[in-house]
């Protein structure tokens, strides 16, 4: 399982959830800016997709996964990125362009960056916990 | 004129469920006469008092410091109309709960009979504090918190509603002239009547653009918020339902269709007043036995809201699907 292969079932969910065609959406738009997402649409979507692949996503999933091995604190101060913050969401958010990540960017602008391919991998990363979880079991 | 529906919590469960009632009277003002007269309470009000007990449940819980509100809801299905003189068991059960939403289905019955399922309702919670005072909000919970004494849930919940006095109600036709309901929208000149204030545009079996002015003095902004007045989203919805309408009669279709099902339905931002919403209808698809309409709001060229209504002739049976994941409400056409 890799992003090629869940991308298109993530596509059509998105396409549903915003209501736009799915011709007019591809791996690099950024759910806000260029799909016109609202907050409503962030939790619809990942309701869906937990529906559909039979997945857990916690709320907060994504900023988990940016921070990766940071504490909070390390991540940020008052709500704005530490620069070691900024670093670990660069690497996480490797597909997002660079010139996206602006200087003093605050924690609640994070979903501003988010991609198609963002979510993508966030379904895989939920697919393996899950299949992580029943190994164990 | 309260736009608060849930007469009596029964019982409570914090985060997990909650039962409540419902009269239905001639004291309530959103109401509609069916082709014989008889007055039914408008239905997607009915998925409102369930969302309104959901939410209690779910204040209640944070001790009334957040508050959801309408969002999404996957399938709702209206299995008749509710008519004066008869009271709702209103049952909400919660999915998912956390700092940030809340998950739940909820189901209203007329004693044993399931009149009204909701499946899959999705609500963001907001502070409280930007819609309603958190003291106000908890008076009003204390008006209608009276759990039952300790019995057997089912027992006691079943005891009442055999036991409950109907309401005694003046012959219906009393309760029609006393109302003075307007033919167009069967309601009162006391109740907000939910249309669209003009149509813009028609091409007659094409599409329908419309407007509606969004006017303070309707009745349900009072409650619907004190600190912050926001269109009930099941408001807007009965004025959708009733555009259909107007857009079938326009279209001068030969095939009679009636409204089964609403299809995707999603509040994208709030409405209030002095906004001007315009709503864009448009024919989807079209068959001898079935008619989809899309819908789209937008207030100053945003979209507010999304739906697609499945319209369907009376000689194909209500196509329900339980299973269906498909965000749907479906309404009994009377």
């Amino acid at each position: 399982m890799n992003v090629e292969s869940v991308y298109p079932k993530v596509r059509e969910i998105i396409a549903d959830v915003l209501v736009i065609d799915e011709k007019d959406i591809n791996l690099n738009q950024r759910l806000i800016a260029d799909l016109g997402a609202e907050s409503i649409d962030f939790l619809d979507l990942v309701f869906q997709l937990e529906k559909e692949f039979s997945i857990k996503i916690p709320r907060g999933q994504l900023e988990k996964n940016a921070r990766g091995e940071l504490t909070e604190a390390e991540f940020e101060k008052a709500g704005v990125l530490t620069p070691e913050g900024m670093n670990a969401l660069k690497n996480y958010l490797s597909e997002v362009p660079s010139e996206y990540f602006k200087p003093g960017m605050k924690v609640n602008e994070i979903p501003s960056l988010f991609t198609v391919e963002t979510f993508c991998k966030l379904v895989l990363a939920a697919v393996s916990a899950q299949s992580t979880v029943e190994s164990m079991a | 004129m309260r736009f608060l529906f849930v007469d009596k919590i029964l019982e409570l469960n914090p985060g997990k469920s909650i039962k409540g009632i419902k009269h239905i009277t001639q004291d309530d003002f959103y109401l509609k006469p069916d082709e014989k007269g008889k007055l039914f309470f408008i239905p997607p009000l009915v998925g409102e008092t369930l969302g309104q007990l959901a939410a209690w449940n779910v204040m209640f819980n944070n001790n009334f410091t957040l508050r959801p509100v309408a969002g999404i809801a996957a399938s709702a299905k209206v299995l008749r109309h509710v008519y004066v003189g008869e009271t709702l068991l209103l049952e909400s059960f919660i999915d998912h709960l956390d700092e940030s939403v809340v998950q739940y289905h909820s189901v209203a019955k007329v004693k044993d009979e399931e009149v009204f399922i909701l499946r899959g309702a999705l609500g963001p919670l907001l502070p409280m504090q930007d819609f309603i005072d958190t003291n106000l909000v908890k008076q009003q919970f204390n008006q209608i918190y009276r759990p039952m004494p300790c019995h057997p849930v089912e027992l006691a919940t079943r005891d009442l509603l055999n036991n409950m006095e109907i309401p005694r109600c003046a012959r219906n036709d009393d309760a029609l002239s006393r109302l003075s309901l307007s033919p167009t929208t069967g309601l009162g000149p006391i109740a907000a009547p939910m249309i669209f204030d003009r149509i813009i545009t028609c091409e007659p079996g094409v599409n329908l653009s419309a407007e509606k002015c969004i006017n303070f003095a309707a009745p349900y902004f009072a409650d619907h918020f004190p600190c912050k007045p926001v269109l009930p989203m099941t408001v807007l919805l009965e004025c959708k339902l009733n555009l259909a309408r107007d857009f079938i009669k326009l279209s001068n279709f030969s095939q009679n269709y009636q409204v089964r099902e609403v299809h995707k339905v999603k509040m994208k931002d709030f409405i209030q007043p002095g906004d001007v919403v315009t709503t864009n209808v448009k024919i989807k698809s079209q068959s001898d036995t079935k008619l989809v309409l899309n819908f789209q709001s937008e207030v100053n060229q945003q979209l507010v809201c999304v739906l697609d209504l499945i319209m369907i002739t009376p000689t194909v049976l209500p196509n329900y699907n339980e299973n269906s994941s498909a965000k749907s409400m479906q309404f009994q056409e009377n």
